[in-house]
């Protein structure tokens, strides 16, 4: 092996000591190998001398599930390789690629496929550099799981560096573990994707509205029925309230992207940001116009509704959406500058036994009651929201804290799901420590004793040792 | 009651690395074709006039069938009407021919007060059509304006950017006005009228409709300009600034294109 291939820690790889959830940890050492290769010789050496590794991806994740807290990183941001687009005799269509390949790289190359059909990938978080095996190991999904359902769905198969050195092939069968795994059960160093067809149309519709009791009553009609018919399907139903609209527009001038949109109107108070996806165009017409009617009956103004199609008008929509998760991380990250202790505050909760419109007053109520600032988004389906707390300082990030801990126990007590996309790493381990059945936490640690008993991986990932 | 039309083109939606570096062809097979983002202004101008001042907005276009696409997307702006000027003996059309046609185009449907176009398009990028336009309609032409100050009865004051200055100018009914990207942020389609689009009629005019019928003068045959090669530049990092007339800069750059063919 290469001398160098094994980096000392400086000052110069700092920005490996963070990810999106803005804390900061520590590593005494950094590779970035390119092949499965070089990834077994370093992990022989880190084995032999009892180094436990942090694996990353893009380090975009927000739960902190790649900040390295000793150690060494194992970076895979440089095992890119694409290496099979397979056609199976029953049709699928499938495509090997390395774990590092970004979701704007795989686009890119699945664009470039030579296939009689457009296709794609479903899984999206919507953060272009977020990698494949990242994804995998946070089970990250994006708004329109809504109609894809999991990211297991589209994984065929996975190959494991395991923490005795050797390889692993996951089938799709057992591959459960992995996913959402956090990389606390071995390395995915190649992930066979299953594409999918891409569908010929696809409508995004965002719909405004000026009373709070109207937004919630319609996102709750939503959530009540199925508005698909023969050959369109709605795909991903969203909701971002007015401090989210807002924070987005303060910083329209650093996001190209986002110039081209008009600024939504000062009155509306919410928005809702429908996608419908199809083949035949009169189908999702037809959707449209059923999801416009019961618009209009809670007061939505149809004809300043934005309707959008094609991929580069869907792609605009889809950057404000992306901004909402990306200005808040960036408004963090300022405060952080002045007061160190402040990380992401954010609800990843999941509660399918309340109304949407109960969920959002308790948290819009006790977030008012602690006087706490916060913007609302997320998905409607499955009630699914990212409560973003913004502290201003140490006391109030200790009460958005205090606040979320709070929400997650009665998330728990009414069988809702504490973490559900972004991982539970190390910002969300103590609330998911506090809320999680005995029984889930057992398993992982059953698992964790049986794939890596010397506790090679992601020290500090998800369970307390 | 202001009457205005506005000329939009559907361009191919392609980006880097789609020429064939040896042909120079753009490849276009599976590309998507999108309305041309520089005439998006121009129809939000044209519906923030109408809806100060009342009026109607039509908007023309010359391309195939497949271009009228484009006109129901102006439809779902706001748009009241579209023409689509298609006709085999249109195409492979330059800057004269392309001019000619949609002045032939305008001046079959109506008499308008105020044409408005987009700054260029973004697969031809000539810049050269709105001018042209202007010529053959015989009516005053303003280019790079990037504000309207004003609408009277019978006349128009904007504001055009000259290199190193604004200059204001008034200018009377009928004009031709070319608006910069910046002028405004164009507005996105309504749902309401995206449904209503695809229900709406759009007409379309071909050489038979048009005053002029000498197929001589559309298309291929009445273009001055003959496409010899088309190729992607070659980057150079030189940038060298020359003081010279005029006439001694255009004979130079005559012989730098010459050399570089
Ligand atoms: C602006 C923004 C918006 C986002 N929006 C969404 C959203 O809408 N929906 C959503 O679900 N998520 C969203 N995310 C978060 C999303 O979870 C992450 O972007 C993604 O899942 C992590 O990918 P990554 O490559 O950055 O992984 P990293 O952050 O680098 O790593 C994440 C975890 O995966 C592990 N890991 C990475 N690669 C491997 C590997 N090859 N083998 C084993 N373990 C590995 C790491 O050890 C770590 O535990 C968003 C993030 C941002 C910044």
């Amino acid at each position: 092996m290469e001398k160098r291939s094994i980096i000392p820690m400086s000052e110069k790889y700092w920005q490996y000591l963070s990810d999106e959830s803005k804390m900061l940890g520590e590593a005494e050492s950094i590779s970035f190998p390119e092949s499965e290769e070089e990834v077994l010789k370093i992990v022989a050496k880190m084995r032999k001398d009892n180094i436990p590794i942090t694996v990353q991806g893009g380090k975009t994740g927000i739960a902190g599930c790649a900040v390295p807290l000793r150690g060494h990183i194992l970076n895979l941001s440089n095992m890119t390789q694409v290496k099979a687009f397979i056609k199976t005799d029953t049709g699928d269509r499938l495509l090997k690629v390395s774990p590092g390949i970004t979701l704007l790289e795989l686009k890119k190359t699945i664009n470039k496929l030579k296939d009689k059909e457009e296709l794609f990938w479903p899984p999206d978080p919507t953060e272009a550099s977020a990698t494949v095996g990242g994804i995998v190991s946070c089970d990250a999904k994006g708004i329109c799981s809504y109609l894809y359902g999991d990211t297991r769905n589209y994984i065929e198969q996975l190959r494991v560096v395991q923490s005795d050195g050797t390889i692993l092939e996951v089938s799709h069968e057992e591959m459960d573990k992995y996913i959402g795994g956090e990389g606390m059960l071995g390395i995915l160093t190649e992930i066979t994707l299953r594409l999918q067809p891409k569908p010929k149309e696809i409508w995004g519709i965002s719909f405004f509205f000026e009373n709070k009791h109207d937004v919630l009553c319609f996102a709750q009609e939503l959530s009540k029925k199925e508005q698909n018919i023969t050959g369109a399907c709605v795909a991903a139903i969203e909701y971002m309230d007015r401090a989210t609209i807002d924070i987005i527009q303060e910083r329209k001038e650093m996001m190209t992207k986002l110039q081209e949109l008009p600024d939504v109107d000062t009155e509306i108070c919410a928005m809702v940001y429908i996608e419908i996806h199809g083949n035949e165009e009169e189908s999702v017409e037809q959707i449209a116009e059923i999801l416009m009617e019961l618009a209009e009956m809670h007061n939505s103004n149809a004809d300043k509704a934005w309707a959008v199609s094609g991929d580069i008008e869907i792609e605009k929509m889809r950057a404000f959406r992306h901004a909402a998760a990306e200005s808040t991380n960036l408004l963090i990250e300022k405060t952080r500058q002045e007061e160190p202790s402040i990380t992401k505050l954010s609800t990843d909760m999941c509660i399918e036994s309340e109304s949407f419109k109960t969920i959002v007053t308790k948290y819009e109520e006790d977030l008012k009651k602690e006087g706490l600032k916060a913007c609302i988004f997320g998905h409607i389906y499955g009630n699914h929201l990212h409560v973003n707390i913004l502290p201003q300082n140490d006391k109030e990030y200790k009460k958005g804290h205090a606040l979320i801990e709070k929400w997650a126990k009665e998330t728990a007590l009414k069988k809702g799901k504490i973490v559900t996309e972004h991982g539970v790493g190390k910002l969300k381990k103590n609330i998911f420590l506090k809320t999680a059945s005995r029984e889930i936490i057992n398993k992982i640690l059953v698992l964790k004793n049986r794939y890596d008993p010397t506790r090679m991986w992601n020290p500090d990932n998800m369970i307390e040792e | 009651m202001i009457k205005i039309a506005v000329c939009i083109k559907q361009v191919p939606a392609y980006s880097e690395g789609e020429m064939d570096p040896k042909t120079g062809v753009l490849l276009r097979g599976g590309l998507t074709s999108v309305l041309n983002i520089y005439d998006l202004p121009a129809i939000e101008t044209a519906l923030r006039i109408k809806e100060e001042k009342g009026g109607e907005v039509d908007v023309f276009t010359m391309g195939p069938p497949k271009a009228s696409d484009v006109i129901r997307e102006a439809y779902a702006m706001g748009v009241d009407r579209g023409y689509l000027l298609s006709d085999r003996h249109f195409s492979g059309a330059d800057v004269l021919a392309t001019s000619y046609t949609l002045m032939q185009g305008i001046t079959s449907v109506s008499h308008y007060d105020l044409i408005l176009c987009g700054k260029q398009t973004t697969d031809g990028d000539t810049g050269q059509v709105s001018g042209a336009l202007a010529k053959w309609l015989n009516i005053p032409y303003i280019n790079w304006v990037t504000k309207i100050v004003k609408l009277e009865k019978d006349s128009i004051i904007i504001e055009q950017m000259m290199e190193n200055e604004e200059v204001t100018i008034k200018t009377k009914y009928p004009c031709l006005v070319s608006v910069e990207q910046s002028i405004f942020i164009p507005r996105i389609p309504s749902l309401k009228l995206k449904i209503a689009a695809k229900k709406k009629e759009i007409k379309v005019l071909s050489l038979s409709e048009m005053q002029d019928q000498n197929k001589n003068h559309y298309g291929l045959r009445g273009s001055a300009t003959k496409v010899e090669k088309i190729f992607p530049p070659t980057k150079v990092k030189k940038r060298p600034i020359v003081h010279k007339t005029g006439i001694e800069a255009a004979s130079d750059i005559f012989k730098i294109i010459q050399q570089i063919k």
